[in-house]
Order: structure tokens, then C-alpha cells, then sequence
């Protein structure tokens, strides 16, 4: 491959970002708000995908973080405490908490893991549904209402932005390639001098970081939480089926796959032409989706071949390698 | 507070909830075991087992306890249709795809059934109103309805023990459970045995069901909870257990009964998930080994 000199992708990629950052102005606000939430998708899935493709955890509970935050954030809010302080006092309550069950989850593997991080956020479903002094219980905390969505929508796309750019940059990393060890096989890892419960433990962390930066602006912006909305069992599944349907290790797997997601509901939601039976019943639709997506092809939608020959084509097939080299690893081990 | 009967009467009414919990667990911990599959739908079929009930009994007015006879082979063609359709073809994946592609299948099918089944009869919650006299035995009032589920959950208990000891199919699956290649090897066909599993828990799944809707009311959302408390019941237990499971659903059975109890009806699956939490990180392999 001879490097060129001027890669039209970044053009592409600057244009594409203005035209992103200028869209609020001219569009609806009904758009400015599934842009946002897309955005806010993004980053959760991108993050997941951190521990669950570039290590290989499983972490089903990955929404808690984003719960943690919201409470923080919200329980500082209604006190009057600004809101840089509420926000950074809810990231850090986040953090240290990953950083503390890092360690004993980290120990668990496969699908005990899932399961523990799956029991975590149920558990916190539970406790800011019973503790009703200090959560406000199963009514939530209504924060003082107002239109912020102009505002979250640009903090949303930093955000996003910035947990794509260390999706990115991850994988070409040795940060990444200790991660990768890990992933293919902890002791031979072990064996090479990788310290791998410090790597684990950044990794965790470190996809802990965004749901976070998320949770504590989407309290502010819906100006309402209670504890389905953050730590609900469809939330906790959300970045799994999400991540899945893109494509697990991959970078663009995520950010496919929200995009994807976002479309069928949004078409199912609102489209005038479905009939209205299949409206009422779309949920159900998703869920056979979901099903459909994880039967039929198992490495998520970059890796079917409409979608990868429309990469190749346009050049940016190199991001769905990644997949496709662990497809062939896997393939030979089984 | 606590009286010596009402100490007792907690236990009881513990032990019969653990009983419903421990058949539909253990048919969760075979397929956990069997398949490396994990099977989320299993609370919905439990849920459609209360519902098939609820709707025979509410059509023909059988004794619930005949209706048994009926909803035991329907759930067990469905559990194997289910495996065939669904589970079959994600199979043959390497370990982590499988995790991966277990959760997503599973749940996409669970939410599925959680949505039409609520579309189709609405969001109340069912009970089938069937009662039998109680009676009463020095100050300990005991329902005989709830007698006689317990002794039909023991009953079952005992006919699966000899049918994993003494069986062909049985032997199989305790087989496959020790060593897989070592089965394959000596010719058992294995994907015939997943799908006999899948189809024995989700028959397990659905007679659950059948004593969940007696005892208590069942509605469209109940599914995902019981699952949650089942993977509980499975890890406490040690997956493939048969005692395992039961002791497991006992335990938490008795535990979430006390919790109701003392702080509240509410904090009662909390045990279930403080429970799977604390046993995952003290002891991961659960408190008892295979069959």
C-alpha cells in the first residue's frame, strides 16, 4: 500500500463535522433531539465495546454508570449546586465506583461476569427505588424544567466524538494490544509481561468514562430520572443488542449499529405507511430483529456483505478488518 | 413479632416458593450446562405456562391439577421447536460469540413474547381462582392446595433424580455434563440431547408456571425477574445440579420471604440479585458440583 499524500477522507470527515456542528440552526427540534439521542447511543455503545470487544468482558451491567452519574448529578442539581461541580462530582462518584468493583468482577469470566454486572444493575434498580429520602424512590427526581436540548446536543457530539476518537486511537495503541492479549488469551498474555489486572482495570474504568460524561448531561437535559429510566432491564440490554447488531471488536461496529437501531424504531414509531397493528406490536418487531441479527450474522451488520463491499468500496474497509481477522482467527480455533 | 408460628408459616410459605423456583432453575442450569446457552426466555415461558393454565382453567373449568397432564407435553414440544428454531443455529460458535449471540437471541425472542403476550391480553395481572380447605394444625394454618403443590414439586423432583440416574437419556446428559468429547466419542449424538434438554426444561418452565398462577398471580411482565432470580438460583446452586438447584431455590426462596417480611415486599429480589452478586465474587463454581 503506497501512502498518499492527501487522504480525501478527512476532508470528508472536517465537512461532515461542520455540517454537525452548524445542523441545529436550519433543522426541526424534533430532529435535534434524535440526533442527540443517536449521539448519546453512540457513545454508550462505543464504550461498551471497549470492555466487550477490545477485552472480551461481557459487561451487561455497562448502563449502571450512566445511572450512577444521573443520580449524582441530580441529587447535587436540586440542592442549587452549579452545574460544572454536580457534573464533575457525578463522573468522579462513577469512576471511583468502577475502580472499586473492578477488581473482584474483573476476577469472574465469561458469562459469570455478564451475570454479576447484570445482578449490579438490578440491584441498583432496587436501592434507588427503595431508598426514598435520598433518591426521591420510585417517583425520581424531577430537576427545574427548561429547552436544553440545543445545548446537549453539542455536548452530546463532543462527547461522542471524543469516545469515538479513543475507539480509534485504542486499537492502535499498545494499550490496545495488551487489551487484545487479554482477550485472546489471559495467561499466555501473562506469560509475555502484560500485567493484566492493571489493563483489565484501565479498560474498565475507562469504558466507564463516557456513560458517565452521559448520564450526569442527560439528567440535565430530560430534567427527570427514576430508576427504570437509568437502570432498566431494556437499558441494560440496549448496548449489547446495540453493539451486537454492528458488530462486536470492530470500530465502526458501535456507531453502525446505533444508527441502525435508532432507524428501526424510529420507523416503527412514526412511519404513516406500516400498518397500525405493527406499530402497537413494535417491540415485538425489534425483539424478532434482534433475534434475526444475532442468528444469521453472528459478527454483527459490517461483516454482511453488502455492507463490507460498500466499505471496501468507498475506502474504509480497514476499520471492519479487525472483525474480519478475529472472524478467521475463530473459525480455525473451533 | 416473630411467634414460633409465624416463624413457621414464613418457612412454609419460603419452602413452596423456593420449590417453583428450584423446577424452572434447574431446567435453566441444564440448559446453562448442556448448551452453554443462556437462555433469558426462560421466565416467559414460565409466564406462558400460567397463561395456558389460567386460559384451560378459565375455558373448561378442570381440576388445575389434570390441566398438568395437558400443559407438560405442550411446553415440552415447544421448548424442543424453540431449540430447533432459535438456539440450533448459533450453536457451533466459539465460546465468546456464543455468550454474545445467546443474550441477543434470547432476549430479542423474550422481549418479543413479553410485548404480544401483553398486546393480546392487556397489561392486568391473572390468578386462577381455584382454593381447597385449608386446615389447621396447632395454630399453623396450611392451605391443602399449597400442600399438595409441594408434594407434586417433590413428587417431580424424585421422578427427574431416577430419570438423570437410570435413564439412556438421562445417562447422556450426565455424560455430556463430565465430558463433552469423551460423549461425542462413545456415540452419544449430542444435538439430539440438547434439544431433549431444551425441551425437559422448558416442560419444567411451563409446569412451574402452572403452580406460579395457583399460587400467586402472574402478568405479561413477570418474565425477566424470574429469569434474574433463576441465574441466581443457578449460580448459588452450581449449574447442572439437580440438588443444587433445589437447595439454591429453597435458600432464596426462605431468604426473599424473610426480607418480605421484616423490611418489605419490595426489597425481596434484591436478595435474589445481592445473592447472585455475593455468590459470583465468593464462590463462583456454587455451593454444590454437576448431577
Amino acid at each position: 500500500m503506497s501512502k498518499k499524500i492527501f487522504n480525501p477522507w478527512e476532508g470528508i470527515l472536517i465537512i461532515f463535522l461542520v455540517c454537525l456542528a452548524v445542523m441545529p440552526r436550519f433543522i426541526d427540534p424534533y430532529w435535534v433531539v434524535f440526533l442527540l439521542l443517536l449521539f448519546m447511543y453512540i457513545g454508550i455503545g462505543a464504550s461498551f465495546n471497549i470492555t466487550a470487544g477490545y477485552l472480551g468482558y461481557v459487561n451487561l451491567g455497562h448502563y449502571v454508570f450512566f445511572g450512577i452519574s444521573a443520580y449524582g448529578f441530580s441529587i447535587l442539581y436540586v440542592k442549587g449546586v452549579p452545574f460544572v461541580f454536580c457534573l464533575t462530582t457525578g463522573v468522579l462518584v462513577t469512576l471511583i465506583f468502577a475502580t472499586l468493583i473492578s477488581y473482584p468482577f474483573l476476577r469472574l469470566k465469561g458469562a459469570y461476569f455478564a451475570l454479576a454486572n447484570f445482578g449490579l444493575i438490578k440491584l441498583f434498580e432496587l436501592v434507588a427505588g427503595s431508598l426514598r429520602d435520598f433518591t426521591g424512590g420510585t417517583q425520581g427526581i424531577s430537576l427545574k424544567p427548561g429547552y436544553r436540548a440545543l445545548e446537549t446536543y453539542y455536548i452530546f457530539l463532543g462527547v461522542a466524538l471524543l469516545t469515538v476518537l479513543v475507539c480509534y486511537w485504542i486499537p492502535r495503541s499498545k494499550f490496545g494490544l495488551a487489551l487484545f492479549g487479554v482477550r485472546e488469551d489471559e495467561e499466555v498474555a501473562a506469560a509475555f509481561g502484560i500485567d493484566v489486572t492493571k489493563y483489565k482495570m484501565s479498560a474498565y474504568v475507562l469504558s466507564a468514562l463516557f456513560p458517565a460524561l452521559l448520564g450526569g448531561v442527560y439528567a440535565w437535559y430530560s430534567g427527570f430520572i427514576d430508576p427504570e429510566v437509568v437502570f432498566g432491564t431494556d437499558k441494560a440490554l440496549l448496548p449489547v443488542t446495540m453493539v451486537m447488531m454492528g458488530g462486536t471488536g470492530t470500530f465502526l461496529g458501535p456507531i453502525i449499529g446505533a444508527i441502525f437501531m435508532m432507524l428501526i424504531e424510529e420507523l416503527l414509531w412514526t412511519s404513516t405507511w406500516l400498518p397500525v397493528w405493527i406499530k402497537s406490536l413494535h417491540l415485538t418487531m425489534l425483539g424478532l430483529i434482534l433475534a434475526a441479527v444475532g442468528i444469521f450474522s453472528p459478527g454483527g451488520l459490517v461483516t454482511l456483505s453488502p455492507f463490507a463491499k460498500f466499505f471496501n468500496w468507498v475506502g474504509l474497509g480497514r476499520f471492519l478488518g479487525a472483525s474480519h481477522k478475529l472472524l478467521k482467527v475463530d473459525k480455525t480455533q473451533a | 413479632m416473630l411467634t414460633p408460628t409465624i416463624l413457621i408459616q414464613l418457612v412454609l410459605a419460603g419452602v413452596l416458593q423456593g420449590g417453583t423456583y428450584a423446577l424452572a432453575a434447574f431446567g435453566l442450569s441444564l440448559i446453562f450446562c448442556i448448551a452453554e446457552v443462556l437462555n433469558i426466555t426462560h421466565g416467559e415461558f414460565l409466564m406462558l405456562g400460567g397463561l395456558v393454565t389460567y386460559l384451560l382453567f378459565a375455558l373448561t373449568g378442570l381440576n388445575p391439577f389434570l390441566i398438568l397432564i395437558i400443559v407438560i407435553p405442550v411446553f415440552v414440544l415447544i421448548g424442543a421447536a424453540y431449540q430447533k428454531v432459535f438456539i440450533k443455529p448459533i450453536l457451533n460458535r466459539p465460546p465468546r460469540q456464543l455468550l454474545f449471540s445467546s443474550i441477543v437471541v434470547t432476549v430479542g425472542i423474550a422481549t418479543a413474547i413479553e410485548d404480544t403476550t401483553s398486546f393480546i391480553w392487556g397489561p392486568t395481572v391473572k390468578g386462577v381462582s381455584y382454593s381447597m380447605p385449608a386446615f389447621n394444625v396447632g395454630g399453623v394454618v396450611v392451605s391443602s392446595l399449597r400442600l399438595s403443590i409441594l408434594v407434586l414439586i417433590i413428587a417431580l423432583t424424585i421422578f427427574l433424580h431416577f430419570y438423570l440416574k437410570k435413564s439412556f437419556a438421562g445417562k447422556a446428559i450426565r455424560a455430556i455434563l463430565q465430558n463433552r468429547e469423551g460423549a461425542m466419542v462413545v456415540g452419544i449424538n449430542v444435538p439430539r440431547i440438547v434439544t431433549l434438554v431444551f425441551g425437559i426444561a422448558i416442560g419444567l418452565a411451563g409446569t412451574a408456571g402452572l403452580f406460579y398462577v395457583l399460587l400467586f398471580t402472574i402478568g405479561p411482565f413477570i418474565g425477566l425477574p424470574l429469569t434474574i432470580r433463576y441465574i441466581a438460583i443457578v449460580m448459588l446452586g452450581g449449574s447442572g445440579s439437580l440438588i443444587g438447584s433445589l437447595a439454591g431455590g429453597l435458600i432464596l426462596g426462605v431468604a426473599e420471604t424473610f426480607a418480605g417480611f421484616f423490611l418489605g415486599a419490595h426489597w425481596s429480589l434484591a436478595v435474589a440479585f445481592c445473592t447472585l452478586v455475593l455468590v459470583l465474587l465468593l464462590k463462583p463454581q456454587g455451593l454444590f458440583k454437576h448431577v
